[in-house]
């Protein structure tokens, strides 16, 4: 077979993420599944995988115990990757927001001191596993969404950032750096508020993952955004947006069904593209990411597309290897 | 192209059916689709397709000519059709390779169909040797000497083309049994008539693929990789009107490679064919992977999986 040459060698590391796969609470539960899924990701070329917080008995690979009890113990778990094709997986996504069976909540907001303390041992429990699977980060999302938490106060950036601080530095004497991911319906809007919170997270294990989509969906030229907070910049998420939120329905009651899933007052049918479908010009974005030395992980994203995900997949793995490979050419070496 | 210092190369033999707004088409439908069907071939390091002969025209109607179509294959990484697959239509009377009458028949519209390609870069004509089995039995020797000469004259013409005619044998294909597939080979002229190994078809029919490959590496031309869970003990194979899709025993036939369950042993192949010096194209095929809640995309990366993490690690 063709050489793929997707490679984690390099300055630039090329991962992809795990998401897109679970559909609904009792969907993509079971372990073969799951072992298949990665075993496509892995067939396109991406041997290194990020992971999502996941809760429950039916994620099999969202939370440690879920990992222990379907593969024997975490450490077994990691040392048969390799037969999937798998080198390791690098990170994991945690939404703090999002119910969590096993801490026994609904969801939880960075901006209310109150709930610090579970949000705090959550994280703990994926930043354990991460150091027993030679994971390198936790991204975390920093602030709730605007739907939830309205306009942010001064006091609630305040918040966010003391725990985004207290998780980074306990993430970093387990060796993990921390990325603060914004997604488009973030209780942050504005870069004067970013400046405000990275200025409050100055330790250089906390860093920015910069979502391509995301900020280009929350009307932000990620190019731009990418020279200005550079320095910061720690991670990336490559998926391409297909419409931007121009009504600022963000704003909606449940905006993340009434905007995201239901597509807002435009009936927006897809927000999430594949690379290259889309508004993210990725190519001016990997020169500038050459151009300013970046070093660190690139995942690529599907998110909420239509069946069969293997099929986005591909498509990304084809863009990557086709379109985005060739402007790093010749590869700069590491180190 | 830059041509691969590999021994093999993997091209994939096309049955997807893309699900969209109006439901299932296929990727032949428009450019558009073909573009993202040809992207995840090639995503996967595959680096030819395979396909079937009906879809001559529509690559001319979409590209304007075959060189066109090529083009925009090998833009995306794919560089050649590399198997055609010729659809004969078996019809008692008009077209069957056991009845000597409906050879002339048969050979003119092989010849439409090599005329017709060029430009794609073809190198194998991929028939099924035999109508099918109920239509063909008693499978005499007299029928299958007819079959032999048939495609022997048949392959002499290809060659002109610079194409290989190759005998692909469905589970259900009237040269089935091992002995009937022994005197098939025995009696064609192995200048002209190659055979085309697909090892769910062979597994099907009761044959040892791996054993057979054996027998006959010299006339391989070409593989279709794919695996079954079922070996056929009951029959199928003579079922009437059809013996696949309508089997009344077996709702799936064909797997993709990697399954535990499944029954073709694809390392014992390629240590065959690496014993042998197998060199060139490899092609993988899904047939209906959807039915019972698969996708094609899925089964087509966990066979490419297979090839990179199982197989080539034996022969490359």
């Amino acid at each position: 077979m063709r050489e793929q040459n997707i490679s984690a060698a390099g300055p630039i590391k090329w991962g992809y993420a795990f998401n897109q796969w679970k559909v609904g609470w009792q969907g993509f539960a079971r372990v073969d599944d799951n072992v298949r899924a990665l075993k496509v990701t892995s067939a396109c070329g991406f041997r290194n995988v990020e992971l999502t917080a996941g809760t429950g008995p039916w994620d099999p690979l969202g939370r440690p115990e879920n990992i222990a009890l379907n593969f024997g113990s975490v450490r077994k778990f990691a040392a048969g990757l390799a037969d999937w094709g798998i080198d390791r997986f690098t990170g994991i996504l945690l939404d703090p927001t999002q119910l969590s069976f096993e801490e026994g909540h609904f969801g939880l907001r960075t901006t209310r001191r109150a709930d610090h303390a579970v949000i705090a041992q959550q994280a703990a429990v994926f930043a354990r596993f991460l150091s027993e699977i030679a994971g390198d980060y936790l991204v975390l999302q920093p602030l709730p969404p605007y739907w939830q938490e309205g306009a942010l106060t001064p006091d609630a950036l305040r918040a966010a950032a003391e725990l985004i601080n207290a998780v980074g530095a306990a993430n970093a004497a387990l060796g993990l750096k921390t990325y603060l991911h914004l997604d488009a319906l973030s209780a942050l809007r504005t870069t004067a508020q970013l400046d405000e919170l990275l200025e409050l997270c100055p330790a250089p294990h906390v860093g920015l993952a910069l979502d391509t989509a995301e900020l280009t969906i929350a009307g932000h030229d990620v190019v731009a955004f990418y020279r200005r907070y550079h320095e910061r910049v720690g991670h990336l998420h490559f998926k391409d947006a297909l419409a931007t939120d121009t009504l600022s329905e963000y704003q909606l009651p449940h905006a993340d069904r009434a905007m995201l899933l239901a597509g807002g007052q435009r009936e927006i049918p897809r927000w999430f593209g594949e690379l290259g479908t889309g508004l993210v010009d990725f190519k001016a974005l990997v020169r500038a990411l050459r151009e300013l030395d970046y070093r660190g992980w690139v995942i690529i994203e599907s998110d909420k597309g239509p069946q069969p995900v293997a099929s986005s997949v591909m498509l990304n793995s084809w863009y990557l290897q086709h379109e985005l490979q060739p402007l790093l050419m010749p590869p700069i070496t590491a180190g | 192209m830059t041509p691969s210092p590999r021994k093999l190369r993997f091209a994939y033999m096309d049955h997807w059916r893309i699900d969209g707004p109006q439901g299932y088409v296929s990727p032949y439908t428009s450019v558009k689709l073909l573009d993202g069907f040809v992207k995840q071939i090639a995503a996967l390091g595959f680096e030819g397709l395979e396909t079937f002969d009906f879809h001559l025209d529509v690559l001319t109607d979409l590209f304007g000519s075959l060189p066109n179509a090529r083009q925009f294959l090998q833009e995306r990484g794919i560089d050649r059709i590399v198997s055609l697959f010729h659809a004969v239509i078996f019809k008692n009377g008009m077209s069957q390779p056991h009845e000597r009458a409906t050879h002339d028949f048969l050979f003119n519209n092989a010849h439409r169909v090599v005329k017709s390609c060029a430009g794609l870069g073809v190198l194998n004509l991929v028939v099924m040797p035999a109508g099918q089995y109920h239509d063909v039995e008693p499978v005499t020797d007299e029928r299958l000497r007819a079959c032999a000469d048939l495609w022997s004259r048949i392959g002499k013409m290809t060659l002109d083309y610079g194409i290989r005619l190759c005998c692909h044998h469905e589970f259900y294909c009237g040269i089935h049994h091992a002995h009937e597939l022994r005197k098939f080979y025995e009696w064609s002229d192995p200048r002209y008539v190659f055979w085309y190994c697909d090892t769910a078809q062979h597994t099907i029919a009761g044959v040892d693929a791996v054993d057979l490959y054996m027998q006959l590496h010299e006339r391989c031309a070409g593989f279709h990789l794919k695996d079954t869970h079922h070996v056929d003990r009951v029959g199928d194979y003579r079922q009437r009107p059809e013996s696949e899709v309508t089997a009344k025993t077996t709702p799936r036939w064909f797997w993709e490679m990697g399954t535990p369950e499944g029954l073709v042993n694809f390392p014992a192949l390629f240590a065959a064919m690496k014993e042998y010096q197998y060199e060139g194209w490899v092609g993988v095929e899904h047939d209906k992977a959807d039915i019972g809640g698969g996708n094609y995309p899925a089964s087509t990366a966990i066979a490419a999986w297979y090839i990179r993490n199982v197989l080539q690690k034996i022969y490359a």
